[in-house]
């Protein structure tokens, strides 16, 4: 791990509640003065249940939601001055994948087509063969048959359409790719082959991840570190075998708490009932 | 429910000017001046300007807009270019007959749409359901202005069942002024009837395949009941809009329809005055009816309440 | 593209308003050729004529060929229509998308003008217009390409905002797409096909309000015909020839229809997408249930002293290919106060096989009349949908996944609790109010007299689980069939429930039937397990035997592939493949292409429940029994 990727300093993100007209203006905080960073080749996970703030921390790092204070720095550059000014250089370097896969994917493109335009704007494959040779490349690095270039979104299963979206995001070569519950729309067999193949890929190229899920044992597997946010506080930091063996806060002990374990000779439920 | 009415009525007091803008608006897209359309093509351009004076046509724009809204604002309009009467004597005197067709025709929509669009509904697919659909889609083709011809010829006129032409005003006689009404709102009605009936047709299939259609299902609840209780409030809240929207074609088919059956509403008047360029009577024509489709729709907002609490909170 | 325009013509609502609209264009473009008269020739010998051989729709007060003046008007309609619709669209187009995308104060603008525009009558609007323009056809026909460029503005603005929200536009931007790109490449293509539809529908309210301005003589002049305008002649000559008013109103409301009629049957082709509806109803009836229901059955008859007792469970599902059976032979059992889980991943069956037990299949799903589905010891396939909502009031109760939508938006939740108590155990109003506070206070919901009084979507979404159990609870049923319950919730709330759950169940002697992909859930809720894979019960047996020596691959497989809190930093196991849609007719073990184990008797033999010598296990696989013993 040589270096930081990326960084984010005080992020605080406001959301002023009902319309430009509205009387009784509120003013939620969605995000309050959250801090971490991320090394190269690291994945660093965020966890909190729904609205804990991290999908907004999540957009503001890639430049798709302006921060109301704090600071956001990819290397050396600023984000939002990137986003600004130089989006294409932004979008480079960092990539994202979302939680639907179907949706996140043209219906009116070809795979071949939604692979050469990240290709073609962002990592400079002008030639169009060269772009079909490289996005049946980017299919094989992400285990799909090159068949699937001529296929469209519809006609791909949920675990197919995720890999493409991956193999999307791979295609600028980025230093850093943020995957906002980028397995939780998945059935477990599916959600197994995923997490693997993005275990692969960090292997394989050295990205790094941002991995944002409420799962917390999906993280626990493919992340090095794990920030816990709770309405909008990232109330716990640490690695992630660390956060899940011996949690500080008591919100993260809750959580732990609270999940499934697919073991009967656990039975939580039930024996916390019998001991209360 | 009076403090949502109040508050809705404040709120569309801005539509309202936006409304007059384009009102008053008109005039000045008009080519010619409006003195030249009363001095006629003869006049001198001395004459022109005079009474351009006399009209303060050469104040500016803001200023005449000024004068025109306030008149408005108490009912004043100004006077009619060709008869030189006041517009709002013409407005008050042929209006209400106007709007007791479109009230006709927007009763007689509703009762056929909601009971013919829940009928198919519940027997989808079924011959029932097919017919119902037949007769939509004719009911949607047909021009408003046709149904009337026809209707008044063959119903008024080959069989005197009902006045071919003429109108009651409802002081003088309640029944007579519904038996005038009678073949107006028939003609008038059909084609929102098919509107309603489809958008019922799909609002409640749409809410029966909802989960709590489903859950009201599984606590045991009968068919019929599931359907009345749980079903029918909620497809009813997409219809609402489309009344509100069936309002407004309502004044616009009324202005139609009331001529074929020699009605004395405003459709001769506009007519008319847009042949002979007569913008005073044409603006106050728009006005008034934007201001009672505008009402209208405010008061479709409001009973969005009663049938969408989530509307009633916000 | 083609194979849209291909199936728009197979069917009769594509073919005939096409067809129609064809001999309309073809009579506008050479109408000399169709014209049996001059249209505008008076000829005085053959005034205000019924239709005659000479004269097919008769003549007027001129004696002019009545049908030769339809065909005639059938130019000015067509030149209305394709005028005023392209106006509509190059204004309205671009406007739309603009606004739409750009969104802030252009949006609120631009949309407030046309909200005033449109409180305007359309007509009204089209008076005013043509009294600035002057009378005439093109100058109506602007008139009215402005409105609908309104409407236009309208619809495309709506369909930005909701294309706009679709992650892969966020995606787009990711990839570099400038907002050009964007708009061109990703929006407009996927906003194609309701823009076709809508602008075919304005064609037809276009010819509507021509006809109506030609009617009042606003639109084209003597002694042109158009539609309209023969219908304003109408009128006085109906009583000398009462068929004169026919024709003409004919004519519009066939092309106002063909143009309606087009517009929905294509919205139908987009919606239904390749393969269609009438094929594959055709396809799926020579398809049958051969297999379903032939296949043999081990099962044991019914369990008299189960509560509920499952038996060759069967019900199909309407498929792009015919009917296919989504469950097959299902049977299993469930004693009193029993916590059964029936666990599987997304089409394997589970959530259909629990809704055909409560007689809630959606329209077009059915179970086959062979099943048997035993509650209290009453056959319940078969059942009147009276009967059944008797079962339901008072012996089962539901829990579905997504609570906050299974509540009835527009009535309060004391009604929709009070409900069940009034009509199933005939509790007066005030009863059933204090019964329902009761209840409500039994889930672990504060304040439940005040609460009674609240609408669903004042509560969040563990509360309103909280509701739709205590709603379940009112029928005091002996069996809760619980639908992936907690799915949609936080995990922490989660818990909550479950535990809720368990509780009530030990408490008031219920049993449940728990349906969810989750292992972890059913490890900690429940007693015993049934794993589905494709429509087949593959594994049953007591949790903490089958959690701890699963049987069938499978189930080992999938149990494998759960990423575990505790676990060690090993690789994930993973299932190769895909699971077999319900259509997929397969040889052999249904699991067999994706299995490790597979041999060759895997793929001809047809396996069924074997019964494993352990208490109530059973396991779908030529190897049952064997397996277990390798594994740890």
């Amino acid at each position: 791990m040589s270096g930081t990727v990326l960084r984010v300093g005080h992020l605080v993100v406001e959301f002023s509640g009902g319309g430009a007209f509205s009387l009784n203006r509120e003013i939620v905080r969605a995000v309050r003065d959250v801090s971490f960073h991320i090394g190269q080749g690291e994945a660093y996970g965020l966890v909190g249940e729904s609205g804990s703030g991290k999908t907004t921390s999540g957009r503001c790092v890639l430049g798709l939601q302006k921060p109301t204070s704090g600071s956001i720095t990819l290397g050396a550059d600023d984000v939002g001055e990137l986003a600004r000014h130089d989006p294409q250089a932004l979008h480079q370097r960092i990539q994202a994948v979302f939680q639907n896969p179907i949706s996140s994917l043209n219906p009116a493109m070809t795979v071949d087509r939604i692979l050469a335009e990240p290709l073609r704007r962002l990592a400079g494959v002008k030639d169009s063969a060269a772009a079909r040779t490289r996005s049946a490349e980017l299919l094989d690095a992400v285990r799909l048959p090159s068949d699937v270039l001529d296929r469209r979104p519809t006609e791909l299963s949920g675990g197919m359409a995720q890999r493409v979206s991956i193999a999307r995001a791979l295609a600028s070569s980025p230093t850093l790719i943020m995957l906002d519950e980028a397995v939780s729309a998945l059935d477990v067999a599916t959600q197994a082959q995923v997490i693997n193949l993005l275990a692969d890929l960090r292997d394989e190229t050295g990205v790094s991840y941002l991995f944002i899920a409420h799962d917390l044992a999906v993280v626990r597997h493919l992340c090095d570190r794990i920030g816990v946010m709770s309405q909008g506080e990232l109330v716990e930091e640490g690695n992630s075998a660390d956060i899940c063996h011996r949690p500080t806060h008591e919100y993260t002990q809750r959580l732990l708490a609270a999940v499934p374990v697919p073991d009967p000779n656990v039975k939580r439920v039930r024996q916390d009932l019998r001991t209360r | 429910m009076a403090r949502t009415l109040a508050f809705r009525l404040v709120a569309a007091v801005p539509l309202v000017f936006l409304v007059s803008l384009l009102a008053f608006g008109l005039v000045h897209l008009m080519p010619g001046s409006a003195s030249e359309t009363i001095l006629g093509d003869a006049a001198t351009p001395e004459a022109v300007a005079e009474l351009d004076a006399e009209l303060g046509l050469d104040r500016p724009i803001i200023e005449q807009y000024w004068n025109w809204a306030t008149d408005a604002v108490q009912g004043d309009f100004g006077r009619s270019l060709i008869t030189s009467r006041d517009v709002s004597d013409t407005l008050v005197e042929r209006f209400p007959v106007t709007i007791s067709i479109a009230m006709g025709g927007l009763v007689v929509a509703l009762m056929i749409g909601v009971v013919g669009g829940t009928v198919a509904a519940l027997r989808q697919g079924r011959l029932s359901d097919r017919v119902i659909s037949l007769l939509t889609a004719s009911g949607l083709a047909v021009p408003n202005f046709w149904v009337a011809v026809l209707l008044a010829f063959y119903f008024g006129v080959e069989r005197d069942w009902f006045p071919a032409i003429g109108y009651v005003g409802p002081t003088e006689s309640i029944t007579q002024w519904i038996y005038h009404l009678i073949l107006p709102s028939l003609a008038l009605g059909l084609g929102s009837a098919a509107v309603i009936a489809r958008q019922m047709r799909g609002g409640l299939l749409d809410v029966l395949d909802r989960p709590y259609i489903r859950a009201a299902r599984a606590k045991g609840l009968r068919y019929r009941r599931v359907v009345v209780v749980h079903a029918m409030k909620n497809a009813f809240i997409p219809v609402i809009t489309v009344v509100g929207f069936q309002a407004s074609v309502m004044i616009g088919g009324a202005v139609l329809v009331e001529q074929i059956f020699g009605m004395p509403g405003i459709g001769v008047q506009v007519v008319g005055a847009v042949l002979s360029q007569d913008m005073p009577l044409v603006q106050g024509v728009v006005m008034v009816s934007a201001v009672i489709v505008i009402f209208m729709n405010t008061l479709i907002d409001v009973s969005y309440a009663y049938f969408d609490p989530r509307v009633r909170l916000s | 593209m083609r194979s849209i325009l291909h199936r728009l013509v197979a069917r009769p609502a594509g073919f005939i308003p096409l067809f129609w609209l064809a001999i309309v264009g073809f009579c506008a473009l050479l109408p000399a050729l169709v014209m049996t008269h001059d249209p505008n020739a008076a000829d005085f010998g053959a005034i205000l004529e019924g239709p005659s051989g000479e004269h097919w729709f008769g003549t007027d007060d001129f004696g002019r060929d009545t049908f030769s003046r339809v065909v005639d008007a059938a130019r000015p309609a067509a030149m209305a229509g394709l005028q005023a619709v392209s106006i509509s669209l190059v204004l309205g187009l671009p406007i739309g998308l603009f606004v739409g995308y750009a969104g802030g104060w252009w949006d609120r603008i631009v949309m407030r003008i046309v909200d005033a525009i449109f409180s305007l009558p359309g007509l009204i609007l089209a008076f005013a217009i043509v009294a600035i323009l002057g009378p005439g056809l093109t100058n109506a026909m602007y008139s009215v390409g402005f409105l609908f460029a309104l409407r236009i503005i309208r619809l495309v603005r709506g369909m930005v905002l909701s294309v706009r929200e679709e992650p892969f536009i966020e995606a787009a931007r990711l990839s570099g797409a400038p907002t050009a790109t964007v708009l061109s490449r990703y929006l407009l293509p996927n906003m194609m096909g309701p823009l076709i539809v809508q602008v075919t529908i304005s064609f037809a309210a276009v010819l509507l309000i021509e006809a109506a301005l030609s009617f009042l003589g606003l639109g084209v002049q003597q002694p042109d015909a158009t539609w309209g305008s023969m219908l304003r002649e109408a009128r006085s000559l109906q009583r000398d020839n009462p068929w004169i008013a026919w024709p003409p109103g004919l004519a519009i409301t066939f092309t106002v229809l063909a143009f309606n009629t087009l517009g929905d049957a294509y919205r139908d082709v987009l919606t239904e997408g390749p393969g269609g509806r009438a094929k594959a109803a055709k396809r799926g009836a020579s398809l049958g249930l051969a297999q379903g229901t032939t296949a043999v059955s081990d099962a044991d008859p019914a369990d008299p002293n189960a509560l509920l007792s499952v038996r060759n469970l069967t019900v199909t599902v309407p498929t792009s290919a015919g009917p296919a059976p989504a469950v097959r032979q299902l049977s299993f059992d469930m004693r009193p106060a029993e916590v059964v889980g029936l666990v599987g991943e997304s089409g394997s069956g589970k959530t259909v096989s629990a809704l055909a037990v409560a007689g809630l299949l959606p329209r077009g799903v059915t179970i086959d009349p062979s099943s048997q589905i035993h509650f209290d010891g009453e056959q319940l396939v078969g059942k009147t949908e009276a009967d059944m909502s008797n079962v339901r009031g008072t012996g089962i109760g539901m829990i579905f996944q997504d609570p906050t939508a299974s509540l009835n938006p527009a009535l309060t939740v004391g009604y929709q609790l009070a409900e069940p108590l009034r009509i199933h155990h005939g509790l007066s109003k005030k009863d059933a109010i204090d019964r329902a506070v009761e209840l409500l206070d039994r889930v672990g919901v504060n304040n439940p007299r005040q609460r009674l009084k609240d609408f669903p979507h004042q509560f969040s979404g563990g509360m309103a689980q909280r509701v739709m159990i205590a709603m379940a609870l009112a029928s005091e049923p002996s069996l809760i069939i619980a639908d992936e319950p907690t799915t949609a919730l936080d995990v922490t709330t989660q818990r909550q429930v479950l535990e809720l759950l368990v509780e009530l169940c030990e408490d008031l002697g219920m049993a449940m039937l728990f349906i969810t992909h989750d292992l972890g859930v059913v490890a900690e809720v429940c007693d015993r397990a049934v794993v589905m894979y494709a429509g087949q019960a593959v594994e049953t047996g007591d949790v903490y035997d089958l959690f701890a020596a699963p049987d069938h691959p499978y189930s080992r497989a999938l149990l494998a592939s759960v990423p575990l809190l505790d676990g060690d930093e090993e690789r994930l196991v993973t299932i190769p493949g895909r699971v077999p849609g319900p259509g997929e007719q397969i040889a052999g073990c249904r699991f067999g292409a994706r299995c490790e184990l597979v041999h060759e008797a895997c793929t001809t033999t047809l396996v069924e429940l074997i019964t494993l010598p352990r208490d109530g296990r059973s396991s779908r696989c030529l190897l049952a029994g064997a397996s277990t013993e390798s594994n740890p």
